[in-house]
């Protein structure tokens, strides 16, 4: 991008030259009661007009990183910190807060957690109110920074009235008005559907090509943040910087390298990794669907390439519906919900339910699980008429997990937690404690036996709750959004439990609106549009009907976007998965 | 979830007669104190109808005739007057009363006109009081009370401001208790019926709620701070909300009816 670089320089001339935005020396950060640093001896700089990638796998402090670079870290969270940053001409050591929010802007994860006032403008307005700037700086600084995000024309409303996608816009623009010369954004897509993260993204892309600002972004999702970025940072396990150099360099030589340290990587990228080793060429390493696609077209299949064996060819026509809905209508108060839908789900499957917001799919969900009591003779799981089941034949039949695992905790210890479950079922006492123990042992809880659900890690909570819903012998799970606003590191987790189950006979069924958990793990998909069932079939066969994925408001992923009208390679003709990559 | 009040919403801009929302919320407050303190003290029927009357020209006249204000004169405040008005006459002692006229009369349960008249005294009392409030509270949004406390009475603008951002957290802890509860529900803690499984029951709410609500205040303190809130000992104010003339008038001449109403009545020479 020549004419971005050169936009850049002006703008580098503009603040001083070879003035770093931000310097950051020998940083160490450890937590209180952690027994290591994370960050540790972390050193980078940030010059005007950068946007630059901050990669780690999960513990290697990237949030910490975040907080201290606007001095968050030390002066609002307590923590121990050596070396030091330098923002714009200030030290965070010695700056306050408010004087490094002129140097550094920051933008969170959840983004009604950052709204405080009760209109668009006022939001906006916030930042510069308490820096004291005039009243017509501070509207011009608002009207500027509401227009840059798009959302000038409804500056006179309330926030709560924006999608989750527009909230986070607004977040952007609340962070562009402090005027700061670099934006800080921690996981800003993580709590947004797939239409909010695409709006995040085309505004961030505006923000990129005017060049004015530097970024510092925390991502997950690659796929949508690669094709903005300048530069990439990667932290290891323990904390240490292990790579800093150009997008080019670090993610497309040393992708293998990464992807061992568990860093994320664009899914094209891993997919290409993948074709490498089974023969193909690819060099440069292709990092978006569109340079995997042209790499593909540029090549024959090599005659070692054989399709591996498909999950899906596996003969689920042929066992026995475990869950049918039959002519399903659901109301909530005056308005109807569902309307008519037939089901049915085939023993031992892993079925994804999505569909855009508001299309009704957790209300399937509820339905079938019995959270919400569907009409009898509608939903039956099991043998069961879930409209006739009572509170304790149904927990045998179907668990479900909510979004929060914190919300379904009842009891003080985590024994009792599982325990509550098989003393509902009239267990003799002894019984209970083995089978207790035993469910401990599986989940990986038996040391945490005795300690307050709340007082568990996050990964811990999680498996507790997929614990109690199982507990009673459920062969069903139901689970909603159980990846909404947690880092990769944990949704993996929790996929790679979900995974296991399912091998083991479990039929899993989960609300999501993340694409990539839908392909790599569901062999089979439902997808919601309106109220009714759009599709429902195998995960490959429903993604090759793009006309329908776009009518219900969804996005096809990004393997299949690259592997889309392929000549030459019937190998990978319909390949919506890694796992199905030769 | 249709009718949560919106404590941000700015009363759209209203001419002429609608005058309640040109005042200061101060003076709007100020004015309505002394005749609730005096309401709190009186014991007739006539103060507390008068005082009601009063509050009701107010809002009919000073303030725009929402449906949430209809509702609320015509409907809410009647209502709640006629059942707490039954309550309390069921509560009195038929004892002090025994000299009046009987009412109604259920095997030993005995009412007396004394009582309906003490009841609906104190109902009265009450409503008179709230329709008072809500002459104030209907026609001032949150931001300005708070923008005018900050102003006028030298609030810390920290604690002004901190507690109007708290108004954002009620519509989302409200969510989050409709969720636990499906969740405990779903989990069987249902722990049988009665009072004490009720207490039980809500005791099992309060702690994934509070563990929420103290993560959630902590990211918005952050974002706030990452925002440079409290960075000088003022900030820039873009709306004034003053006191003007027309406040001082509103309040005296308020102040003024309602002396004038209690000498005219005279509820505490024992009539």
């Amino acid at each position: 991008m020549p004419a971005a670089s050169a936009d850049r320089d002006a703008a580098s001339a503009a603040f001083g030259v070879d003035a770093p935005l931000l310097q950051v020396e020998d940083l160490s950060i450890t937590h209180e009661g952690a027994t290591r640093p994370s960050p540790s001896s972390v050193s980078f700089r940030i010059d005007p007009g950068e946007v630059v990638l901050l990669l780690g796998p999960s513990g290697s402090g990237k949030s910490t990183l975040a907080l201290a670079l606007n001095g968050l870290i030390p002066h609002d969270v307590p923590a121990e910190v050596t070396g030091r940053v330098r923002a714009g001409h200030l030290d965070t050591r010695d700056a306050s807060v408010a004087q490094l929010s002129t140097q550094a802007a920051m933008v969170f994860q959840d983004p009604d957690a950052q709204l405080v006032t009760g209109t668009l403008l006022d939001e906006v307005a916030f930042g510069p109110e308490n820096l004291r700037l005039p009243v017509e700086e501070v509207l011009r600084r608002a009207e500027d920074a509401l227009r840059r995000v798009g959302l000038w024309d409804r500056r006179h409303e309330n926030p709560d009235r924006l999608s989750g996608g527009g909230r986070q816009r607004l977040a952007i623009a609340a962070a562009l008005a402090m005027g700061s010369p670099l934006l800080v954004l921690d996981e800003p897509t993580a709590n947004l559907d797939p239409r909010g993260i695409e709006e995040v993204y085309a505004t961030l892309a505006e923000l990129v090509a005017a060049g004015d600002r530097a970024i510092l972004l925390i991502e997950h999702n690659l796929d949508a943040a690669v094709p903005l970025i300048d530069r990439v940072v990667v932290l290891d396990a323990a904390g240490a910087v292990v790579a800093d150099g150009s997008a080019d360099d670090v993610l497309r030589t040393r992708a293998e390298e990464l992807h061992d340290l568990g860093v994320w990587l664009p899914t094209c990228t891993l997919a290409a990794l993948r074709l490498r080793a089974a023969g193909y060429r690819m060099e440069p390493l292709p990092l978006s669907p569109a340079e995997l696609h042209a790499a593909l077209e540029a090549q024959q299949a090599p005659a070692s390439a054989t399709p591996a064996a498909r999950p899906g060819a596996r003969p689920t026509g042929l066992r026995e519906p475990i869950v049918q809905v039959r002519s399903l209508t659901l109301r909530r108060g005056r308005s109807e919900i569902l309307h008519d839908v037939s089901l049915s789900i085939a023993e031992g499957s892993f079925v994804a339910i999505v569909g855009a917001n508001g299309a009704g799919k957790t209300s399937l969900l509820q339905a079938i699980a019995g959270v919400v009591v569907p009409p009898r003779g509608t939903v039956t799981v099991a043998g069961i008429d879930v409209g006739r089941a009572d509170a304790r034949t149904l927990p045998a039949r179907i668990g479900f997990v909510f979004q929060n695992p914190e919300h379904q905790f009842i009891a003080h210890t985590v024994a009792d937690e599982i325990a509550h479950g098989l003393r509902r079922q009239r267990l003799a006492d002894d019984e209970v404690r083995r089978r207790t123990d035993e469910l401990l042992g599986r989940f990986g809880l038996a040391e945490r036996a005795h300690a307050h659900p709340f007082l568990l890690s996050g990964g811990q909570k999680r498996r507790l709750s997929v614990g109690t819903a199982l507990v009673a012998g459920a062969p069903v799970l139901a689970l909603d959004e159980p990846t909404f606003g947690q880092d990769r590191a944990r949704a993996d987790e929790l996929l790679a439990l979900l995974a296991e189950l399912n091998a083991a006979g479990t039929t899993v069924l989960v609300v999501t609106h993340d694409m990539q958990l839908v392909t790599e793990y569901a062999d089979h998909v439902v997808v919601v549009h309106e109220g009714r069932v759009a599709a429902s079939g195998r995960t490959a066969d429903v993604f090759a009907d793009t006309a329908l994925i776009e009518r219900a408001g969804l996005r096809p992923p990004p393997l299949q976007r690259a592997l889309a009208h392929l000549e030459g390679h019937p190998t990978l003709d319909g390949v919506v998965r890694l796992a199905d990559l030769p | 979830m249709t009718a949560t009040i919106d404590p941000f919403a700015a009363p759209a801009a209203a001419s002429g007669v609608r005058f309640l929302y040109a005042l200061n919320p101060l003076a709007k407050f100020a004015a309505i104190i002394p005749p609730s303190l005096a309401l709190v003290f009186v014991r007739d029927t006539t103060t507390p109808l008068v005082f009601l009357a009063l509050a009701y020209a107010l809002l009919l006249v000073g303030a725009r005739a929402t449906r949430q204000v209809l509702a609320t004169l015509l409907l809410a405040l009647p209502a709640a007057t006629l059942v707490l008005g039954c309550g309390f006459a069921a509560w009195t002692d038929a004892g002090q009363v025994d000299t009046t006229p009987l009412v109604l009369q259920i095997g030993e349960w005995r009412l007396f006109s004394g009582a309906l008249v003490i009841g609906f005294a104190t109902a009265l009392r009450l409503m008179a009081i709230l329709a008072l409030a809500l002459a104030a509270g209907f026609t001032t949004s949150g931001a300005d009370l708070a923008r005018s406390l900050v102003q006028q009475l030298r609030v810390p603008y920290r604690i002004g401001y901190t507690a109007l951002a708290a108004f954002r957290f009620v519509p989302r802890f409200a969510h989050e208790l409709d969720v636990i509860r499906q969740a405990h529900r779903v989990r069987g803690s249902h722990g049988g019926r009665g009072p004490f499984a009720a207490i039980a029951r809500w005791g099992g709410y309060i702690v994934p709620l509070l563990a929420g609500a103290i993560r959630h205040a902590e990211r918005v303190a952050l974002a706030m701070d990452a925002r440079a809130f409290g960075a000088h000992p003022d900030r820039t104010e873009r709306h004034l909300v003053p006191f003007r003339i027309r406040d001082v008038v509103f309040v005296l001449a308020f102040w003024t009816v309602s002396a004038v109403i209690l000498i005219v009545v005279r509820p505490w020479t024992g009539a």
